[in-house]
């Protein structure tokens, strides 16, 4: 098995920065999970029964990161968790999903009562060969599109991974039980706050450029203490985004679980909140469809939502009530 | 007894948590305990006893080494402590200078003599400290500094002003920062003594906060004759080396915050629970305003926990300290106005449980107003962070 001692989360930075630039060029979704798997990324996590690497989460973070950080149009998080849940339960399957053969996602929002229903939320649906339902009493199905489940188009937010509606008549499928997805769903909130870090990183980063590069009345942006403010309370939530990440995966830390909450939600927030300032920054500029902040914004609001956070901020409510009673 | 001796006296595999947590509670008089009808204000000589009761319990100075009283541990072991501490509604401490800022200023650029002398002193309380940099032409910007030191025969003979001073009139040692030369030789020149402050010519007067306290003051020096064995390191070196010590220290001190924090939200949610009639929790916006105060507690956690983890893995942090001094400071203004708002709507008659919450949410309010002033305000840690961190252009 290969361990932690003989690599470090930042060897896969350059790596996953590449291969993100690569897919940007890619024709649609099976080449870009050709290149994502190539370079062992979908596998991240997956045991090496089924041709993963056994990493731990630590390891995956800053593969999001780069992805957030380079508008990558693939199910990346959800191929890294369903491979590693699949394991064990359907090996040929996990083995699918980590040679890029089969993209796989996750509607993250909704339950189904029983075997029907509609639920939502399911990046890249239209694209993907199998989707993970989530039912009422906790587990999870993979349903398969066309048999027993429909894939509706919505309009979204996110450009990169559109969402779909998914209507299921008769779910059947491999399942996932209730422990399993309770841990895909933890894990997911300290993964969706990568994505997000890697988003804000690149907004705080083409605002600064911009401020830098952009004279008015004779000085650049920059000279201007209320912009240098601006930019230095972007570079605070970045980097409160950032030591949260850390934190969540921490030995050290004694409340993982309410520090991955925290995480997500405050990427949630703090990382949309640098999204705007980065469009403001560039005036008119950051309002026009090329500058590509937007598609940052849309992918942060998209992640928020999929990860439930309106949800989980009254979740903290109801433990801050409980513990206090 | 010594520190050590009684620090020992947790058993050999309890951990500095667990004792720290078992020795507050059994230890925190009622009048000292700021969520109880007994609270009171208390004196400077009882503050002093339970600060010192702290150091002999080994629960200050962790991280001091043991020649000077200090408990010769780790950062890790400071942060459990720290923790701690937070968690327990007490008062702040009264010699915060002598233990956060003097006491590492002198371990850094002190001579053994003074290390002998001052540093035991300040823990066991014998010695409080206050710090003479501020002056009225000199806020933020600390190369105004007009107070003068010439060096004579007798020792250095010091004559301005500063203001600003918390505590001076308690202290009996001041931090005074003073220069050798002209104003115009801004960051040059400049020198630290460890001042006495019962010294002739030293004229302590008093200013009255907003909070109605007299904590803060302004200090006269007056042809004070400093003897040259109170200076701190050589002119520009003692500075030196005290900006980079205060670029750790900015990370490192009062690491309680994110924890008292938590304890003063806890407070104030309990309050409001324990009457049926106090309304504001069954509405959902101060549930929800409630939770996001909760949620930036975790985050800045996440800040202290994650520069604790980064010096310890010896990582140079410099400008990252500003992180969380004005991450706090501005969610927990935030929260105290929350805070405000909330107890304003409690009964009339409302129980004991309510008027303490009450009286100390006031308190915390009206305090909160300072943090994002004291040790460097949100524009300077602002710009601390536009200039050094992300080191934008700032000119044609």
């Amino acid at each position: 098995m290969t361990t932690d001692t003989e690599l470090n989360p930042e060897d896969f930075v350059e790596t996953a920065r590449a291969v993100t630039t690569a897919c940007a060029e890619a024709a649609g979704l099976p080449e870009r999970m050709d290149l994502l798997a190539e370079a062992g990324l979908t596998g991240i996590l997956a045991p090496e029964a089924v041709g993963g690497m056994d990493l731990p989460l630590g390891f995956a973070m800053p593969v999001l990161r780069s992805a957030g950080g380079g508008f990558l149009a693939a199910p990346l998080l959800e191929c890294m968790l369903l491979a590693r849940a699949f394991a064990g339960v359907d090996d040929a399957l996990a083995r699918a999903i980590v040679s890029g053969e089969m993209p796989v996602t996750v509607a993250w929002s909704g339950v189904l009562d029983g075997t029907s229903g509609v639920v939502g939320r399911a990046p890249l649906a239209e694209a993907c060969a199998r989707v993970l339902v989530l039912r009422a009493d906790g587990r999870g199905v993979l349903v398969t599109p066309g048999e027993g489940a429909m894939v509706e188009t919505e309009t979204t937010l996110d450009l990169e991974r559109p969402e779909a509606r998914v209507r299921v008549t008769a779910a059947s499928g491999p399942e996932l039980s209730a422990d399993a997805v309770a841990r895909l769903k933890a894990d997911a909130l300290v993964l969706r706050a990568s994505l997000i870090l890697g988003a804000a990183e690149d907004c705080l980063s083409r605002a600064a450029d911009y401020a830098q590069e952009r004279v008015q009345f004779g000085r650049p942006l920059s000279a201007n203490q209320s912009i240098q403010h601006h930019l230095a309370r972007d570079c605070l939530a970045v980097e409160t985004i950032r030591n949260n990440i850390q934190r969540s995966i921490s030995p050290e830390c004694a409340v993982p679980a309410a520090a991955a909450r925290a995480t997500f939600v405050g990427a949630a927030t703090l990382g949309a909140r640098v999204a705007e300032s980065a469009i403001q920054v560039h005036g008119g500029m950051g309002f026009t469809w090329e500058v590509p902040l937007h598609r940052h914004l849309r992918m942060i609001k998209a992640l928020a939502a999929q990860g439930g956070a309106a949800d989980l901020i009254e979740a903290v409510a109801a433990d801050l009530l409980a513990n206090a009673a | 007894m010594t520190q050590t001796a009684l620090a020992e006296t947790r058993t050999g595999e309890q951990s500095m948590a667990a004792h720290a947590r078992a020795w507050l509670d059994a230890n925190l008089p009622d009048a000292l305990r700021e969520d109880r009808p007994s609270a009171r204000r208390n004196t400077v000589a009882e503050l002093c006893d339970w600060e010192a009761k702290l150091h002999r319990a080994g629960l200050v100075g962790a991280t001091w080494p043991k020649e000077y009283g200090g408990g010769g541990l780790g950062l890790r072991a400071h942060l459990d402590i720290s923790r701690e501490i937070g968690r327990t509604p007490m008062p702040e401490s009264v010699n915060s200078i002598g233990k956060e800022l003097a006491g590492p200023i002198i371990m850094a650029v002190g001579r053994p003599e003074q290390k002998a002398e001052y540093l035991p002193a300040i823990l066991e309380m014998r010695d409080i400290w206050c710090q003479g940099f501020s002056e009225p032409n000199a806020g933020s910007d600390l190369a105004g500094l007009r107070t003068r030191a010439v060096q004579t025969a007798d020792g250095w003979v010091v004559n301005g002003q500063k203001i600003w001073t918390s505590g001076a009139s308690k202290s009996r040692r001041c931090l005074l920062l003073a220069r050798t030369g002209p104003v115009e030789d801004r960051h040059r020149g400049l020198v630290l003594f460890a001042l006495r402050t019962d010294t002739p010519g030293v004229d302590i007067r008093e200013i009255q906060s907003i909070d109605g306290e007299r904590s803060f003051c302004e200090v006269f020096l007056n042809n004070v004759v400093i003897p040259e064995e109170d200076m701190l390191g050589s002119p520009d070196e003692g500075w030196a080396a005290a900006t980079r010590v205060l670029s750790i220290e900015r990370a490192t001190n009062r690491m309680h915050r994110a924890w008292r924090f938590e304890n003063q939200l806890n407070h104030l949610v309990s309050a409001c629970l324990s009457d049926p009639a106090t309304r504001p929790l069954a509405e959902s916006t101060y549930r929800r305003a409630l939770a996001e105060v909760s949620v930036n507690i975790e985050l800045l956690k996440g800040h202290v926990e994650t520069l604790v983890g980064s010096l310890i893995d010896g990582q140079e942090i410099g400008p990252r300290g500003s992180l969380p001094k004005l991450f706090w400071s501005e969610a927990h203004q935030g929260f105290a106005r929350l805070a405000l708002e909330i107890v304003s709507q409690f009964p009339v008659e409302a129980s004991d449980t309510l008027r303490v919450a009450r009286k100390r949410m006031e308190d915390i309010y009206l305090k909160s107003r300072a943090e994002t002033i004291y040790a460097g305000t949100t524009e300077i840690q602002l710009d601390i962070i536009s200039k050094r961190i992300l080191q934008l252009k700032r000119k044609a």
